[in-house]
């Protein structure tokens, strides 16, 4: 445990010296470029590094597949030749300005397509680059079509053309190490953590804040803004665009390929990738040339599959899987007290701020709500209320319409009538789900939704990050909360290795985080063993003692009746009783319903 | 002028028919499978040089190389569904999406390897001819095409409702895991769904290359419009697609006339830019499946 501390503080770790090694390689390995074939190589490297670490800001840290890059590369490239042709504008002003237009782009096939399912997204982009590639074929006007723009060899500094390809290397060098940062930074940051909180489960980064649909398409602005200095720096670098080369369904599939290999969703991902598939690329197509024209890519595409099947992770992912197993071993906290030493900065106390109202008030109204699906009427005119700082169970027969009512309530779906009052104010029909955890209700699911390829620190942030902005303040009271429901022992650990028990505690933990007034609880103690529903059982009454008010689906029954202050009883959706627990399972109506 | 504007109506609506079934084809494959078959295009394209072969060789018609191409094809899309398809069904959608487009590569180039990029086309003399009806000309390759694009639609729609397998293809496109429950071959009946959709787009090939040149990238044009025809028809909805298809046919029809036939492509970028502004789920899209 030591160790994790250690490495952390200490800058001459083997892991930092071996990443100075490799950068000052990366840094001087444009030297020995003068050599064109070598050059060349190593400019396209660099230059497919850059944007396939662009890409992968969206295929990778965010799941959404674009197969539209070559778009943004394309339009990039010509905003700049044309601006520089017809109006002299420095390409150094086009760099930016590239970009921009290109981002414009990406707005435009980004805005709609987020909010429907990512199928789409894959879909429209891939067409989107099809029809740009004909657009600028037949609008001779402005692209002068097939025949391509040549950009006139006058070198310069300041129209970054050169003699050499020493420059040129050292400029994609720069772009790649640029994108490298920023994706570095977006990864350790409040913005990272929900992209990747998007990728692992929408539904569950929905219901802890996650306006989905916004940081989807901030992502790809980001992301379309640098393949559009890629497509600026392209064109520099060739002095010679045309249709076929920039609007090319290949370019976009490279992106991908590059990332994929490198790993998916990984900082350093796309340069690995880019430093095998370029070479070969180029090797490739200097072998088979013009007899073989087409086996190229028929290797390419065959790489692909095998490459999908047997080794998904990637380069980056493959050594990691590599070393996790020795480093999950240092990082099964054993002693839980140092794990906390390193808290310098104090969190503000696992209570409530501006608490609403008296205990007592009335938190939740929830006035006659009918819900139908088709021709079967899920909720009947259902009206209750909870009060703050209590613990209401609802409970029914399987079928009764409790889950439905939860999803009524929390915005994944939409009520035919009725009205839902919180805090006195309406939040019926509030969509989409991220909206409700602004008002600080938050739910969790029946299925348990935690994000399984994240640490358990890293999930429970992203519910930590609904009120902080800062990454390291949001570290540590995220690690409060889980010492606070007692999984500081696997703090460290991917949450897809957790038992059962373990993943709904970091469910409990990461909506906690967000420090909400009401919490809804999706029958959080199916499916445990009695030890683990006497802990569950504490632990409710310890959340319940913050002076969060607790609203919980169940179907085990013990436990309910012991916690809840009031019980409401659901039967094919309708609001059959309501009461004292002891006065309830007394209720005829309610054995009726329970044992027919 | 009168005469002119329904020509092209005629034109278009007879286009639109193919265009339809191409899309079909694709959109029963989402539909059911929740996958995105990107190398649907190049199938049409393998379709179009099957039948283009059997005529240059051996010369049989294309007609009756539809019947062929059709039980190829299926199976060709039984054998892609359970090598290629299955064993990722599972897994995240980047998976499928990559595992198609890696088809696509390989079927592409490898036509381009064996075949060159020369473009191919069969030139039949009976079929040059048109009939006249009332002032409008019915070319006779685009009315059979049509016939029988619709005709196998219709089938297609008539197994869809009416047989015992076409039920458990929708019930298994409304939920997987509850049509195991009751029973279904999840695993059979997905290839049988994957066969059908390439055996439309052999199909259509196969009506297409009396009419159409094929080369190795004949298959990416093609798909595109299938792209936006699946777009616009609301994503995995078949009556969408139909409706969708006979829409591009036409606007294909008349901007080809009043604009330019170059900028077809400009039109169709205009429509799926409007579609995805103005209603992104598509014409079908919110309704029931």
């Amino acid at each position: 445990m030591k160790f994790i501390i250690k490495r952390k503080n200490s800058i001459l770790s083997y892991r930092n010296i071996f990443y100075l090694l490799a950068l000052i390689t990366l840094i001087l390995s444009p030297i020995f470029s003068q050599s064109s074939f070598y050059g060349d190589i190593l400019f396209t490297v660099f230059l497919f590094a850059g944007m396939s670490a662009a890409w992968n800001l969206v295929g990778g840290f965010t799941g959404q597949i674009s197969l539209g890059h070559t778009v943004f590369f394309g339009v990039g490239a010509y905003t700049s030749t044309l601006l520089y042709l017809h109006f002299g504008w420095s390409p150094w002003i086009n760099l930016i300005g590239g970009g921009l237009v290109a981002t414009i782009f990406g707005v435009i096939l980004g805005y709609p397509c987020f909010k429907l399912k990512s199928h789409f997204f894959a879909l429209t982009s891939i067409a989107f680059g099809q029809i740009m590639y004909f657009i600028s074929l037949f609008w001779r006007e402005l692209t002068n079509g097939a025949n391509g723009l040549i950009i006139p060899f006058n070198p310069g500094f300041s129209n970054i053309i050169f003699d050499s390809k020493i420059p040129y290397t050292y400029l994609a060098l720069s772009f790649m190490l640029i994108i490298l940062f920023v994706s570095y930074l977006i990864r350790k940051s409040k913005f990272g953590s929900y992209l990747i909180a998007i990728k692992e489960d929408q539904d569950a980064a929905e219901s802890v804040g996650v306006n989905s649909s916004q940081y989807k398409l901030y992502i790809f602005m980001v992301s379309t803004f640098f393949t559009g200095i890629g497509g600026v720096l392209y064109a520099r670098y060739i002095m010679y665009i045309d249709p076929a080369s920039v609007f090319n369904i290949g370019i976009s599939i490279q992106l991908g390929i590059i990332s994929i290999l490198g790993g998916l969703g990984m900082v350093l991902g796309p340069l690995f990738g880019a430093i095998i598939i370029i070479p070969l690329d180029i090797l490739l197509r200097g072998w088979f040339g013009q007899t073989f024209a087409g086996l190229n890519y028929m290797i390419y595409g065959a790489l692909l599959i095998i490459m999908i099947r047997k080794a998904p992770q990637g380069i980056v992912g493959w050594l990691k899987e590599k070393y996790q197993p020795y480093f999950e071993s240092l990082l099964r906290v054993s002693n839980t007290q140092e794990l906390y030493d390193d808290i310098k900065i104090k969190t503000k106390e696992f209570v409530l701020i501006n608490q609403y109202g008296k205990k007592g008030d009335v938190l939740l109204e929830v006035n006659k709500i009918n819900k139908r699906f088709g021709g079967l009427r899920a909720v009947k005119d259902v009206s209750f209320y909870i009060k703050q700082g209590e613990i209401v169970g609802l409970i029914g027969p399987n079928g009764a319409g409790k889950t439905t009512l939860f999803n009524v309530i929390t915005g994944f779906y939409q009520p035919e009538s009725g009205i839902i009052k919180f805090m006195d104010k309406k939040i019926t029909g509030l969509r989409p789900p991220y909206k409700v955890c602004d008002r600080s209700i938050v739910r969790t699911f029946q299925l348990v939704k935690s994000f399984n390829q994240m640490t358990v620190l890293e999930n429970v942030m992203v519910g930590a990050f609904h009120k902080i902005n800062s990454y390291t303040i949001a570290e540590q009271f995220a690690k409060k909360i889980i010492r606070f429901v007692g999984l500081e022992k696997s703090t460290y650990l991917l949450a897809k290795n957790l038992t059962l028990c373990d993943k709904k505690r970091v469910e409990l933990a990461r909506s906690l985080a967000t420090n909400p007034r009401l919490l809804l609880l999706d029958e959080i103690m199916s499916g445990l063993n009695p030890t683990e529903l006497n802990e569950f059982t504490t632990l409710l009454r310890k959340i319940s003692n913050q002076g969060i008010t607790l609203f919980i689906v169940e179907h085990v029954m013990k436990p309910v009746m012991t916690l809840s202050d009031r019980i409401i009883v659901l039967n094919y959706g309708e609001k059959i009783a309501e009461g004292p627990p002891k006065e309830v399972s007394e209720n005829e109506k309610v054995i009726k319903a329970y044992l027919g | 002028m009168e005469t002119i504007i329904l020509q092209l109506a005629v034109n278009g609506i007879l286009l639109g028919g193919l265009y339809a079934l191409i899309s079909i084809g694709l959109t029963l494959i989402f539909g059911i499978i929740d996958v995105v078959n990107f190398a649907h295009g190049e199938f049409l394209m393998l379709s179009m040089y099957f039948c283009y072969w059997m005529w240059a060789l051996f010369g049989v018609s294309p007609y009756f190389s539809l019947l062929l191409s059709i039980l190829i094809f299926f199976f060709i899309g039984r054998i892609v569904q359970k090598l290629l398809i299955w064993p990722i069904i599972e897994e995240p959608m980047l998976n499928q999406i990559f595992t198609t487009l890696g088809l696509s590569l390989i079927l592409m180039n490898g036509a381009l390897l064996f075949w060159k990029a020369d473009s191919r086309a069969i030139r039949m003399p009976g079929l040059a001819q048109s009939a006249e009806i009332l002032n409008l000309r019915f070319s006779y390759p685009r009315v059979i095409a049509f016939i029988i694009a619709l005709t196998i639609i219709a089938l297609l729609f008539t197994f869809l409702k009416k047989t015992r397998m076409g039920r458990a293809i929708r019930a298994l496109a409304q939920d997987r895991r509850a049509s195991m429950l009751v029973g279904i071959n999840v695993d059979y009946h997905y290839q049988v769904a994957f066969g059908i959709g390439l055996a439309c787009t052999a199909a259509a090939g196969a009506l297409l290359i009396p009419i159409y040149n094929v080369s190795p990238t004949t298959g990416q044009l093609f798909c595109l419009i299938a792209f936006v025809i699946v777009v616009m028809g609301g994503f995995g909805y078949l009556q969408g697609s139909l409706i969708a298809g006979i829409i591009i046919g036409l606007v294909e029809s008349y901007s080809g006339f009043f604009l330019s036939i170059h900028l077809k492509e400009a039109v169709y970028f205009m429509i799926f830019v409007l579609v995805l502004l103005i209603k992104p789920s598509g014409i079908m899209g919110g309704k029931e499946r």
